[in-house]
Formats: structure tokens, C-alpha cells, sequence
């Protein structure tokens, strides 16, 4: 594993893709969600199908999580936001990165590209939106219930429960539960052994202004029946250039369920953004319909007039079938071993590749 | 990193015969699952074929991070466990065994495997 210091923190990177590709292959940053997550969410999902698809990913455990440090305090949404300012430093990755956020992580993304905006090409929000008042209730509350009206015992049993609603595939089997049990230990220690459930609710929220004045294109991603429909709606109404696709029959955590069809739709649309449109400033929203080529797999966009938008799944077979054969040589990284790992011995590195 | 990061010290064994035999392949990803929950050794059961990552060693999606990197850097890029699991849920993924591991590894490093 990779560690790379950046504000201040050693932060645990992963990254998939092309090193030496001719020309400079288009960069995603990957920022995961709070609490019970990590960068494996991305690494075992997106992150090998934007490899394959001739993308530089990023991938980083926030601060508190997964092998990154985990401080006392520090948890405000700036504060991770000043993180990534650090780690792209760090990786020396000084032109716009395109960001893909899940959940908390989106919340991140959007605070990061309202505070540096020379620094984002477009961002992808999967079941996220911005800090907002109704956030930070609905997330204070939460964490209120799970760390002051709850034993500290029946915390982890919270999030457990918590996750099992949100899930729209798994409840109830052993298996499954186990998982979550081992995901909900982690949570606690990070609840228990820092300010974070104070810290997340005083975060800065963007105003309207702000928002409004957000130049890069974002994409939504949300479940059908996921927690952030409401702000996703207002989101697609303010914001200059976003788009919204709703996956069918999932929930919160749609893309630890719905790998592929996420992958896909996340893909064919930073497609519209790189390839042709290398500098985003083409309003996805003046776009037509036509631009997303099958209807096959009926996500819908509200707001558009048309029932149907996704792509078809063949159209990126490499790294999103399990088990697929993907010969040494055909991928753009093939030639570059461990991209994860070849810097162990330098911790701290200003160059990490 | 220390001394006891799995890297470094799985990568300064490497001398083995290539490709390996899969009761060899067996014991280096055993060795690579101790490495990584080196912490936890004297509860670990015995590493078989049919020991489960999930349900019987406890590894968390994060440490399968770890050993997809173990993997790639022993074995070179033909051996990708985000690759080999992309597609899959997480719940499937936990529910691999070793022995899924070492035939996808096995069958990778087969010279028939059009490299």
C-alpha cells in the first residue's frame, strides 16, 4: 500500500491505470463515504473499468478511515476538503481532476469544487449533495442517535440496522450481516475515538450563490429510493451544467449494488466531458437525449422528457465482468505493475507515481 | 514503511520456482492473508482451499486492497484481484475462498492463458 502525507495526515492511496499512456490520460479522484466506508467501495467497483477505459484513477481512505491516519479531531468538511487540496499536491496532479463522490464523499466533492474550482473538470455525485441545513440535521440526528441516546454497545447495532435499510438486496442473511457487524466495529472506533460526530454537522455549507456559480459539469447519481431525491431535484434545478439519472430499484448504497450499470452511466457521461469536450464548458444540459444511446435499461431522468437513460453494459466489458479474462497487454496498465504498490518504501513522497 | 509492512517482506522471499505449482500458489497466498493479519495470528485457523475470506478469516473489503496489491506485485499484472472480483458485490466478494483465489491465479499464470 501507498502512503502519501498530505495535510499533515499519512493517507492511504490506491491507484489504477495507464502511467505512461501517450498523452495525459484524464484523472479521477475517488472520495468515499463516512463512517463504514472505504476506498475499496471504488476499487472493487468503478475504479478497474475506468482503468481499462484509459482513465488515471485516485483513490485515498479519508482521514479517520479505512488505513489512513485517524486524528482526534478534524472532521469538518473543510478539513477533508483542505486534505485533497494537500494530496493532489502531493500527487502533483496540478491540472482538473474529475471527481466522483459517494454519499459523504459527494458531499466533499461539492465542497471542494466551490472552494477550488481551477482544480475540478467535473464531478460526479453518487447519492450525495452539498452540505445544507436539512443535511446537517438530518446528519446530526442521525449521529446523535447512534452515539448519545444509544449504549455504546447497541451503536454498532445502529449501524447495522441503519445500513440495512438503505440496502436494497441483502437483509437478514447471516453473510451479510457479519459484514456489517465488522463495517459497524470500524465505525465505532472512529466515532468513539474522535470529534467527528461533532465536527460533521459544523461543517461549512455552500450558499446559493455558490452553488449557482459551480462551473464544472455534475452528474447525479441516485438510487430510486435513495435518501437525497429532495436536494437531487433542487440540485438539477440551480446548478448550471448537471445532469440526474435515477437507477431503478435501488437504494442509498446503489453503488456497491449496481456496480456495473453505475459504472456505465458515470463513464459514458465524463465520455461527453474528455474525449470531445476536453475543457468542460459544454452545458451537459443543452445535450440531447440522444447522447445516452439505450434505453434497455430504464434509469429515468426527471426533469427531461424522456423515460429511458442509460448505456448498454457491453459497451465497457473490461473490468466490469467477474472473472473476465483481460490478457496481460490489453489493458492500457498492463505494462505498469502494482500500480498500488511500487512506493512502499517512500511514505512520504511528493511524486508517488 | 516498517519492517513489517507485507510488501516488503513478501517481496524479499521472492526466489520461488515460475509459474508455481498450486499447492505452491496455496502457500504463498496463505503466507500473504498471515502477513496482513499478522496482528491477529494466534486466532487465525488453519488456511485451506475452502477457507472463506469473509466468514472464516474476518477480512474486510479493505485488507482484500491489500492482498489484490500482494497479489499483483508477486505474481506481476496478469494477476488483478480488482479485476478478477470487478463486477461482483461485496457480499460475493467476502464470500470467495482461498481456493478461488488460487485457481484464478493458477489459470492467469498458465501459459496457455493467451499473455
Amino acid at each position: 500500500m501507498v502512503m502519501v502525507r498530505a495535510g499533515g495526515l499519512l493517507h492511504h492511496v490506491a491507484r489504477l491505470g495507464p502511467e505512461d499512456a501517450p498523452g495525459a490520460p484524464p484523472v479521477a479522484v475517488f472520495l468515499h463515504g463516512a463512517f463504514i466506508d472505504t476506498l475499496a467501495s471504488f476499487y472493487f467497483t468503478l475504479a478497474p473499468a475506468f482503468a481499462a477505459h484509459g482513465w488515471d484513477t485516485v483513490m485515498y481512505d479519508l482521514r479517520g478511515h479505512g488505513r489512513s491516519e485517524r486524528p482526534p479531531s478534524g472532521y469538518r468538511v473543510e478539513d477533508f476538503t483542505a486534505d485533497l487540496d494537500a494530496l493532489l499536491d502531493a500527487l502533483g496532479l496540478t491540472e482538473p481532476v474529475h471527481l466522483v463522490g459517494n454519499s459523504f464523499g459527494a458531499t466533499l466533492a461539492f465542497d471542494f469544487a466551490v472552494h477550488h474550482p481551477d482544480r475540478v473538470a467535473s464531478l460526479t455525485a453518487v447519492e450525495g449533495c452539498p452540505a445544507g441545513s436539512g443535511w446537517a440535521e438530518a446528519m446530526a440526528g442521525a449521529l446523535h442517535r447512534a452515539t448519545e441516546t444509544l449504549p455504546e454497545d447497541q451503536a454498532l447495532a445502529w449501524f447495522t440496522e441503519q445500513y440495512g435499510t438503505v440496502s436494497s438486496t441483502r437483509t437478514g442473511d447471516p453473510v451479510h450481516d457479519a459484514r456489517i457487524a465488522r463495517l459497524g466495529r470500524n465505525a465505532g472506533r472512529l466515532i468513539r475515538a474522535t470529534t467527528i460526530t461533532r465536527d460533521i454537522p459544523r461543517s461549512r455549507r455552500p450558499t446559493a450563490d455558490q452553488l449557482a456559480a459551480l462551473s464544472c459539469p455534475v452528474l447525479l447519481v441516485n438510487g430510486e429510493h435513495g435518501l437525497v431525491a429532495t436536494e437531487s431535484a433542487h440540485l438539477t434545478a440551480v446548478l448550471p451544467h448537471c445532469r440526474r439519472v435515477i437507477v431503478p430499484g435501488h437504494k442509498h448504497s446503489v453503488l456497491v449494488e449496481a456496480p456495473t450499470e453505475v459504472t456505465a452511466l458515470t463513464l459514458d457521461w465524463l465520455d461527453e466531458h474528455t474525449h470531445t469536450h476536453p475543457t468542460p464548458t459544454t452545458p451537459s444540459s443543452a445535450r440531447p437525449a440522444s447522447t445516452v444511446p439505450n434505453a434497455a435499461h430504464p434509469a429515468t431522468v426527471p426533469g427531461e422528457a424522456r423515460p429511458g437513460s442509460t448505456v448498454p453494459d457491453a459497451a465497457y466489458p473490461a473490468g466490469t465482468t467477474p472473472g473476465s479474462a483481460h490478457p496481460a497487454g490489453t489493458t492500457p496498465h498492463a505494462a505498469h505493475p502494482a500500480s498500488t504498490l511500487p512506493h512502499a518504501a517512500h511514505p512520504v513522497t511528493g511524486t508517488a507515481r | 514503511m516498517t519492517s513489517t509492512d507485507p510488501v516488503r517482506v513478501y517481496s524479499a522471499r521472492k526466489d520461488a520456482a515460475y509459474p508455481p505449482p498450486p499447492e505452491a500458489v496455496l502457500a504463498e497466498v496463505a503466507s500473504m492473508i498471515e502477513l496482513i493479519l499478522h496482528e491477529y495470528a494466534d486466532g487465525l485457523p488453519e488456511i485451506t482451499r475452502d477457507t472463506r475470506l469473509g466468514d472464516d478469516l474476518e477480512l474486510e473489503s479493505i485488507d482484500l486492497v491489500t492482498l489484490s496489491g500482494l497479489l499483483t506485485e508477486w505474481y506481476g499484472e496478469s494477476v488483478h484481484l480488482a479485476r478478477f472480483v470487478a463486477g461482483l458485490d461485496p457480499d460475493a466478494i467476502i464470500a470467495l475462498t482461498v481456493g478461488d483465489l488460487v485457481d484464478h491465479i493458477v489459470a492467469r499464470l498458465a501459459p496457455a492463458a493467451g499473455e
